[in-house]
């Protein structure tokens, strides 16, 4: 049977020269599969956009479909940051549709970019780190005041603080892990069952009693219909909870004194 | 599902690293590229989307809101103002409803009036035969019952002649039959 790993192996598309980045040291830019997926969703959000993004009172399918998916964040980004969530709007929405472009694509080509670990990392510290900028240059020193819940006695601030510290600490973390683990379990899974398809397939042609294998092979395609459905609405899923995690941890610095 | 074609399609190349064991994504040579280009392009995708399509789609939106509220202002004025036409027109339907039932009386009186006065002067004319009609009655019967005076006169002559075999005199025919009547 094939590695089901075998599908995340990043191969180079086209070799490009090592650039001596600032800060970062040696990096080789080259293309790879990674980034061909990458630059897929960026450019299929790009044309979807370009597409959808017509002006006519009564809207198209297309149109619908776009307006629908700008209301879903600006209403998530609303509803939990409040009124300045138009501000983060933006970035939450890149975020979302982004993912959403990238594990929708996976379902259809052969390399899922959010099921790359130094991508889902990569998405999760940069939502993190936006989260501690704006907090500080919103409430400057202020920013303590997160890991200081308001309204509790101070003999248990010894054990709260550290707790609030640990869980901002591991938001980062838990961020990446939970698209990552999402998209390449779903993916290993698929690959699995695909491939008992072919075995048992392959089994039952030796006849005798191991005819009875096909059935197990029927078994085998009904699962990956199923879990391909399944994988679908996981690939929104993530997405939209990737976006709704960013809400919630910048309305936590933005919202401040209503902690 | 299109992933399962993959390991005929991927080269070999990276073999090298695959065969340590263990995920493929734990192979750190491939990360710098990867976190550079994601952030490159995730950079791209954000200020096109925040730049150029959002702000379309955001304002596609609060121009439709914008419309239908209008429309539906505008729905709700002309609303009221054809109730308030709808009022007069029924204030002055009500008005010529009156006045045409001020008319039909005025009408039905007039006509009553001049049926009464036709009628009268039928009845006069009426009258005025009947009374004509009456002296002529009147006047026939007088003569009628002065005959009768004659015709008895006679009849008790000839009586007279028939049962004494002597004819009575005008004169006491007469006298007899002034003292029978009175």
């Amino acid at each position: 049977m094939a590695d089901p790993m075998h599908q995340f192996q990043i191969n180079k598309v086209v070799d490009l020269p090592t650039v001596n980045l600032p800060g970062l040291g040696v990096v080789d830019l080259s293309i790879t599969n990674s980034v061909v997926a990458m630059g897929m969703a960026a450019g299929l959000i790009c044309v979807f956009f370009a597409l959808a993004a017509r002006q006519a009172v009564v809207p198209g399918r297309l149109q619908s479909v776009g307006e629908m998916l700008y209301s879903l964040v600006d209403d998530l980004a609303g509803s939990i940051i409040g009124h300045e969530g138009k501000v983060f709007f933006p970035f939450v929405f890149t975020l979302f549709s982004f993912i959403l472009a990238m594990n929708f694509l996976g379902m259809f080509l052969v390399f899922t970019a959010t099921s790359q670990l130094a991508v889902t990392a990569t998405l999760a510290l940069l939502t993190i780190l936006t989260v501690v900028v704006v907090g500080f240059s919103r409430n400057g020193i202020g920013m303590y005041k997160l890991f200081v819940p308001s309204g509790v006695p101070w003999p248990l601030l010894f054990l709260m603080v550290p707790i609030e510290i640990i869980s901002f600490l591991v938001r980062p973390v838990t961020l990446a892990l939970r698209l990552f683990g999402n998209m390449i379990g779903g993916h290993v899974v698929l690959k699995i069952f695909a491939g008992f398809i072919i075995s048992l397939g392959l089994l039952a042609s030796g006849g005798g009693i191991a005819s009875l294998g096909i059935l197990g092979s029927v078994v085998s395609l009904g699962s990956v219909v199923a879990l391909t459905a399944l994988e679908f609405i996981v690939a929104f899923l993530q997405a939209f909870v990737f976006a709704a995690l960013t809400c919630v941890y910048l309305n936590d610095v933005v919202n401040l004194d209503s902690h | 599902m299109a992933n399962d074609t993959t390991q005929t399609h991927e080269s070999t190349g990276a073999d090298g690293h695959a065969s340590g064991g263990g995920l493929p994504q734990f192979q750190f040579v491939w990360w710098p590229g990867q976190v550079v280009w994601l952030l490159l392009i995730f950079v791209v995708l954000y200020v096109l989307l925040s730049k150029l399509f959002l702000p379309r789609v955001g304002g596609t939106i609060q121009t439709r809101a914008d419309k239908i509220a209008a429309d539906v202002a505008q729905a709700r004025d002309l609303k009221t103002q054809a109730e308030a036409e709808s009022a007069t027109a029924l204030a002055e339907l009500a008005k010529a409803r009156s006045h045409a039932q001020r008319t039909a009386s005025e009408a039905k009186a007039k006509a009553n009036a001049e049926a009464a006065t036709r009628q009268a002067a039928e009845e006069a004319v009426l009258a005025e035969k009947l009374a004509v009609a009456e002296d002529r009655i009147r006047v026939s019967r007088d003569a009628a019952l002065g005959n009768v005076r004659t015709i008895a006169s006679d009849i008790a002559a000839a009586i007279t002649d028939k049962l004494t075999g002597v004819a009575a005199t005008t004169d006491e025919v007469e006298t007899a039959l002034t003292a029978a009547k009175a």
